[in-house]
């Protein structure tokens, strides 16, 4: 019943449209099936039999054979009809058309038949081999049979079945006890349909077994078990079979694909027509692909599995020939004495017709052609007396041709559909119209389907078609001489044999031994090859069906889906996958565009700050450029010195010597205020800084230093800043421009000439120094701006030349002013201040002046402000004549204060000192005849300057230390330190100056030094800014006879002053003698001796050479073979428990060094410095005075010092050791700074 | 049809963008607004100062000064806030972006699969689609030379060949491909040398670089540099200062 039902859902493998028509053939098939088996009284019966079936029949178990076979079993509507055969059924016109086109197939011009009713085909015997137990040969036989029933039915008519009799009464009686029950609510759903997996289905066996497969297996296992086997189980068997199903299905998968495609173009080679309804499709043959359509042929419902031509099924191997005509190919039936005949002669041949309209065959009739007809001649093919021809329907048309001729001719054919009503009621009958050549309707020859308007069917006209479905056969004459010769023996015994067997696939042995593997089964070996046996058999005579039609329609569907699906898939894909490119670049098109998005909103950003920046220069341009100035101004401030107010906590006493502190944060927010209209209020602040600078700090310090570098580069800017407000042209009142740019002065297009004519002093002569000052500044900015060149290098070197003269003359005449302005008492001093300065200047001047010194004009100019006593620091003020205390002015006014304290009695000593230089000096004013007024009284007292910068800096020592309230004893102690410090002085410029060519002018300059036994002053240039007290008493301490007592710890006690002046004193007396000596000129390597004998009492007396060497200066220390390196002289008297230098500790000297030192200051005789190298092992060393060179004074000196390496990597080595001692200058000068609070209380 | 769940809950994922987009935009477009507005304000100040800074105290000026200044921070937190807007607009994107890429690529890898198990191919159907491809490259020929050459291959024998290179023309849409979209007259400019972007971009790693982008052969790179890379404008830059 499963496959039954299953059926309906297989669609036709060689089928072009077949759906519908499968469904047809299923309903027809169905009521065959069943009736054949129930009416033969199956043992088994697969379905329960119904209700109606005992009702309409119930006597049907007692039928005989005979009478079943007179027996038709209907299912119509559910409903179970048996009907007999002999019954006279009523006619059921309701289809007509159905009905109308069997006839058509089956009806010939001459005797059109009467439809027969629509239960016929109900009452024909089926066709198909259904699941019976009898062989094929009874189905053959059935197949064969459709006339003879015919005959049965007539002679049967008499046998009626029982349903004459009448309808049994029913009984029944109501009983009142029981009461019905209510029938239980009835789930929702009463069955599942779970549809198996492919693997579970896989895994079971689908196979039944029939009838035939039951007696095969019955006869087996007699056989097996006569021979003493174990019998096969009915499941062992179904589970091989299905078995086998699986692997031909598999095997005919992969043969698959060779099958011929179904052919679109295909035609109908009984009709010549490639029409293709659901109702009437176009089958192929599986043999020799022959294609007709179902009614043509008479194939009333499509058969599954293959279907096969009636020759190909019965005479596959041997060619037919049609009995008709001589023409081979095409659709064949048998005729009714066993020939062949094609179908399309036998429905134009009037007096051939088919036995069963419906299936067509056989054809019956041959026999009653006349002769004539056999002997017409085609005209066509000329052969005569081959098969029957047919005429032209031309009434005088004698013309014959056979009509496969004609159809491979083209000739017009035509069949039409007749209604005839008559006597009988309505018949359908069809005409037909065949034409020759010459009669043709016009326009079918051109255009054979030209007028297929008719409901008529046209054969005809398709020549083409007609050619390809015919090949005229060899001429055999027996054929015509035996047309009656029926039967002809060699045609039955091939048909058995050469059934199709390509069908069936082969199943390869290995494969058959795989599938037996899981079963049990004795003589396993002997059974399977029955067993496949019988499978081929029964596939074959299923015409090679499928006996599973699971796996079959399984087959069939996926080969059509795979075929189409990955089409389909792909398409659907690759559609899909366009979208979502799509999508890529639009969202790829908005990622751009917020790209370019984030571009503008960057630049619109740019742009508003440059806006603002627009704005700000239009609005406050000067602000702008003072505030660059500023910031130039501030970047030369390297040790940011300048960069905060004076702590006033740290020095308490800055006030009293500054009246208005300056610094550049002050500067800066004056300048953000408006404060300052132009670049000369910048610069007057700028001034005023570097001033209080200068005035606040001995010159010797740092800041000093400082100060006058900045004083130094920060003219050059504020010089150019002054250029640049011109070139712009600034309203000062405003701060903003002009409304007309002011003319541009050329300011840039100067030439070598005018430089030159400045650089001659005569050309000079109209100015004033300040003027020439300024000229000469500008002129070098001017030249430095230049592109470089040799001229320009000279010329800059010139001019540096000339403005150092000029600056010195300047600063000279300004002292002598300052010093007319605010105390004009001493006269005396002033004139010794003078003669000081030019004494000091000389050194410079003179060097400057002869062309070897000035290898490096830059880095004299701070040399010279160091060297000089007096440092030009002051702003330019017209020079005054007058001698001004040199010593007075970097301290300023507290000096004055002091002054008056002062003896001068110290005086003299220097004054004779100074004699031998005033020729030089004088010499030197030459050049600036301007300070010549002022420089005159230079002479006669030379020495006083010492005095007075002696005075200067004890006082400043006085001050520092105690304020104001200092004792008059000390008052001796400062006038000692003043000498010294004047005479110290004298010394730098040996030192600060070391180059060769220097020495042949200098000597002039250098005896002056050696009398100086001022070591007292000598900590002060490397005091750091000596505002700090400790600093100071550091100073004190520095004193040569202090260090016996106990070095320089900064907890002195006020007692140690007292020894202090003790020492003081002492050394006032000895220090009158070096000056003298020195007037002699003695050269320096004297000098230490001499001191040596003053410090006779203590070894270590710090002035013996000619330099205030002090503990915790930093030098240049040259030992033999080395460059100088940079190095800290240490005080060996030092305590061991160690030394705090501001905070910084101090290491302290091993005991083999100390000891080593005496040793070897007892062989020279000479006194040793204890020094400590910044290399990075520290090492320790003892040398002369005269190898070491204080470090930091001088820029000049340092760099030599610095490039004196001969080799690079000794240079490098030098730096690094430069770079320590400057870290550790600084850490101390910064520690100066943290300790200031603390440290005056020690004092105080 | 079988779309892969992902690329579903790509979709979902993307809906909003549109709306986000917009709602960034608008918010920029506000800001810009107000920036206008300050811009007019500060124009409006300056006049002012102008024309009466002859008669303002310093403190005047000053305070009329730091007025304009106020204004102009203000100007400047609004265009930090677009610029910020904008980048978090153009990772928004990006970040889909590099989704959708992925996706794309997991789900043409799926397809490929789908093809070499049914064994259904249809080379010229990709072959059409790859001359297409091509034709657009050549088009943009300055910007793609190092694939050209390699597209000269049959398509088919570039399958045999190597495979990876197949299934990278079957992706069209990697990152490298974007070349093959059609030219966008508008499409930002980048490197020293102010193309499009193509092949592989470098990026300058000062935030503030004018140009950002550099193509490798620019800038004569032939591999990603380890650790920061600037590019020869800001090294010039940093240099000097």
């Amino acid at each position: 019943m499963h496959s039954f039902l299953t059926q309906v859902h297989t669609p036709m493998r060689r089928l072009r449209r077949g759906c519908r028509a499968g469904v047809v053939g299923l309903d027809m098939g169905r009521g065959r099936g069943r009736g054949r088996g129930r009416g033969r009284g199956a043992t088994v019966s697969l379905r329960p039999p119904s209700p109606y079936r005992l009702q309409l029949s119930p006597s049907r178990e007692t039928l005989t054979y005979a009478q079943a076979q007179k027996m038709v079993e209907v299912d119509l509507d559910g409903r179970l009809h048996r009907i007999n055969i002999t019954d006279p059924l009523p006619v059921i016109t309701e289809d007509e058309m159905m009905a109308q086109d069997i006839v058509e197939c089956n009806s010939n011009k001459e005797n059109s038949e009467q439809t027969q009713s629509r239960a016929r085909p109900g009452r024909k015997p089926p066709n198909t081999k259904s699941r019976r137990r009898e062989s094929k040969n009874s189905s053959h036989q059935s197949r064969r049979s459709g006339s003879q029933h015919h005959a049965q039915s007539q002679t049967n008519s008499s046998q009626q079945p029982s349903h004459h009799s009448p309808l049994p009464e029913p009984t029944f009686r109501v009983l009142d006890s029981l009461c019905p029950l209510d029938a239980p609510p009835l789930p929702a759903s009463y069955y599942r349909f779970i549809e198996k997996t492919g693997e579970e289905q896989d895994r079971e066996a689908e196979y039944d077994m029939d009838e035939e497969d039951l007696a095969w297996l019955d006869m087996v296992n007699q056989k097996r078990v006569s021979d003493g086997h174990a019998s096969v189980s009915p499941d062992t068997f179904e589970l091989l079979i299905d078995r086998l199903e699986r692997e031909s299905v598999l095997e005919s998968r992969s043969q698959a694909l060779s099958q011929s495609a179904v052919d679109e173009d295909a035609f109908c080679c009984v009709c010549l027509d490639d029409e293709c309804l659901n109702s009437n499709v176009i089958l192929f043959c599986d043999i020799c692909n022959l294609a007709v359509h179902q009614e043509c042929y008479g194939v009333p419902y499509i058969p599954e599995g293959q279907w096969l031509c009636r020759c190909c099924l019965q005479s596959p191997s041997r060619p037919m020939d049609c009995v008709l005509c001589p023409n081979r190919g095409g659709a064949f039936k048998q005729t009714s004495d066993g020939r062949w005949a094609h179908v399309v002669c036998a429905i134009w041949i009037p007096e051939v017709c088919f036995a069963n309209t419906v299936f067509l065959e056989p054809v019956e009739g041959v026999k009653n052609i006349p002769p004539a007809r056999w002997k017409l001649t085609c005209y066509l093919c000329k052969q005569k007396g081959r098969g029957a021809s047919i005429q032209c329907h031309k009434a005088n048309c004698y013309r014959a041709f056979h009509v496969t001729c004609a159809q491979k001719a083209g000739l017009f054919m035509k069949i039409d559909p007749v209604r005839e009503t008559g006597v009988n009621g309505t018949t359908f009958s069809v005409k037909k119209t065949a034409f020759c050549e010459n009669h043709s309707p016009v326009g079918s020859r051109q255009d054979g389907s030209g007028d297929e308007t008719t409901e008529g069917r046209l054969v005809g006209g398709r020549g083409n078609r007609g050619q390809r479905s015919y090949t005229q056969s060899p001429p055999p004459p027996p054929r015509k001489k035996t047309p009656k010769g029926q039967k002809k023996g060699k045609k039955s015994p091939a048909r058995r044999s050469t059934v199709p067997v390509l069908l069936v696939p082969q199943i390869p042995s290995h494969r058959l031994n795989k599938i037996c593997t899981g079963v049990a089964v004795q003589r396993k070996n002997q059974f399977m090859q029955r067993l496949h046996n019988y499978w081929l058999l029964k596939r074959q005579s299923r015409n090679g069906m499928p006996l599973i039609r699971r796996l079959h329609s399984h087959l069939q569907s996926h080969k059509a889906t795979e075929q189409r699906e990955p089409d389909e898939k792909l398409s659907a894909a690759m559609e899909e996958l366009r979208y979502w490119q799509k999508l890529r670049q639009d969202l790829e098109r908005a990622r751009l565009l917020v790209e370019l998005i984030r571009k503008r909103e960057r630049l619109k950003r740019e742009q508003m700050k440059l806006h603002q920046a627009a704005l700000e220069l239009k609005l406050t341009p000067a602000l702008i450029l003072l505030r660059s100035t500023l910031d130039q101004l501030q970047e030369k401030d390297t040790a940011q010195i300048f960069l905060k107010p004076v702590n006033l906590a740290e020095v308490p006493d800055y006030l009293e010597f500054i009246s208005r502190p300056m610094d550049f944060s002050t500067m800066r927010a004056k300048l953000e205020a408006h404060a300052y209209c132009s670049i000369g209020d910048l610069e007057s602040d700028f001034n005023l800084m570097v001033s209080n600078c200068l005035k606040y700090n001995s010159k010797e310090t740092a800041f000093h230093q400082a100060a006058l570098h900045l004083r130094e580069v920060g003219g050059a800017i504020l010089r150019h800043a002054h250029r640049q407000a011109q070139s712009i042209g600034l309203d000062p009142s405003t701060g903003m421009h002009l409304p007309d740019s002011p003319n541009k002065h050329g300011f840039y297009q100067c030439t070598w000439e005018d430089v030159d004519s400045l650089l001659d002093p005569v050309n000079r002569l109209h100015m004033s120094t300040e003027e020439q000052l300024k000229a000469l500044l500008e002129k070098l900015d001017l030249v430095t701006s230049m592109r470089s060149s040799g001229g320009r290098t000279k010329r800059i070197r010139l001019l540096r030349r000339e403005i150092n003269t000029v600056g010195y003359k300047q600063q000279r005449s300004q002292l002598l002013n300052g010093k007319e302005e605010e105390e004009e008492e001493e006269e005396g001093e002033d004139e010794k201040d003078n003669g000081k300065k030019d004494l000091v200047e000389n050194g410079p001047l003179t060097s400057a002046l002869t062309p070897g010194t000035d290898d490096s004009p830059p880095t004299l100019e701070p040399s010279c402000p160091a060297l000089s006593p007096l440092p030009g620091d002051a702003p330019p003020e017209p020079p005054v004549l007058g001698p001004v205390m040199a010593g007075r002015r970097s301290p300023g006014r507290s000096y004055k204060r002091q002054r008056s304290s002062r003896s001068g009695g110290n005086g003299p000593s220097d004054d004779d000192a100074d004699v031998p230089e005033t020729p030089t000096a004088c010499k030197q004013e030459e050049a600036s005849p301007d300070v010549c007024p002022s420089e005159t009284p230079c002479p006669p007292t030379n020495a006083s300057p010492l005095t007075g910068v002696g005075r200067r800096t004890s006082v400043l020592f006085k001050k520092a230390k105690n304020g104001a309230r200092l004792a008059k004893n000390k008052a001796a102690q400062l006038q000692n330190g003043g000498t010294t410090d004047g005479q110290t002085n004298g010394l730098d410029s040996p030192a600060d100056v070391p180059k060769p060519p220097s020495s042949t002018v200098l000597p002039a300059s250098s005896p002056a030094a050696p009398p100086t036994p001022a070591t007292p002053s000598s900590p002060s240039p490397h005091q750091l800014r000596s505002r700090g007290p400790s600093s100071d008493s550091e100073g004190d301490k520095t004193l040569p006879l202090l260090f016996k007592e106990e070095g320089f710890t900064n907890g002195l006690g006020k007692d140690k002053d007292d020894d202090s002046d003790a020492i003081f004193n002492d050394q006032k007396q000895s220090a009158p003698p070096p000056p003298k000596r020195s007037r002699g000129k003695p050269a320096l390597a004297k000098v230490p001796e001499s001191q040596n004998g003053d410090s006779g009492r203590s070894m270590l007396l710090p002035f013996d050479s000619a330099t205030e060497l002090t503990p915790l200066d930093l030098v240049w220390a040259k030992c033999r073979g080395y460059p100088s390196y940079p190095a800290m002289v240490v005080d060996p008297d030092m305590p061991q428990e160690g030394l705090l230098h501001n905070g910084i500790p101090i290491p302290v000297p091993p005991g083999d060094v100390l000891k080593l030192g005496e040793r070897r200051q007892k062989e020279t005789g000479e006194r040793h410095y204890l020094v400590l190298f910044f290399d990075t092992k520290r090492t320790w060393q003892w040398l002369p005075r005269d190898k070491l060179l204080p470090m930091g004074m001088d820029d000049t000196v340092d760099k030599l010092r610095l490039m004196e390496g001969k080799k690079p990597n000794v240079r490098k080595s030098v730096h690094t050791a430069y770079d320590r001692a400057m870290v550790h200058l600084n850490h101390v000068m910064n520690h100066v700074k943290g300790n200031l609070t603390f440290n005056p209380s020690n004092f105080i | 049809m079988a779309t892969a769940i992902y690329l579903e809950h790509y979709l979902d994922s993307i809906e909003n963008l549109p709306c986000e987009l917009q709602r960034n935009f608008t918010l920029m477009r506000d800001l810009d607004n107000r920036t206008e507005e300050k811009k007019g304000e500060i124009d409006k100040l300056a006049e002012e100062y102008i024309s009466s800074v002859r008669n303002l105290a310093s403190e005047q000026r000053v305070e009329h000064l730091q007025k304009i200044q106020s204004a102009y921070s203000k100007c400047k937190e609004f265009s930090d806030d677009k610029v910020q807007l904008a980048m978090q607009t153009y990772e928004m994107v990006d970040k889909h972006i590099r989704r959708l890429d992925a996706d794309l690529a997991r789900f043409e890898n799926e397809l490929k699969e789908k093809l070499e198990v049914s064994g259904y191919e249809s080379p010229e159907g990709r072959g059409l689609k790859k001359g297409e491809g091509r034709g657009l490259r050549e088009k943009r020929g300055p910007r793609g030379k190092g694939r050209k050459s390699s597209d000269e291959d049959s398509p088919r024998n570039k399958k045999l060949k190597n495979s990876p290179e197949f299934s990278d023309s079957l992706l069209p849409m990697q990152p490298s491909d974007v070349l093959d979209m059609p030219v966008d007259p508008n499409e930002p400019t980048y490197c020293l040398c102010h193309q499009v972007s193509y092949g592989e971009m470098i990026g300058c790693d000062n935030p503030d670089c004018p140009i950002e982008w550099f193509h490798f052969a620019c800038v004569d790179l032939a591999t990603k540099p380890k650790g920061k890379w600037f590019c020869p404008r800001c090294t010039q830059d940093k240099k000097k200062k």
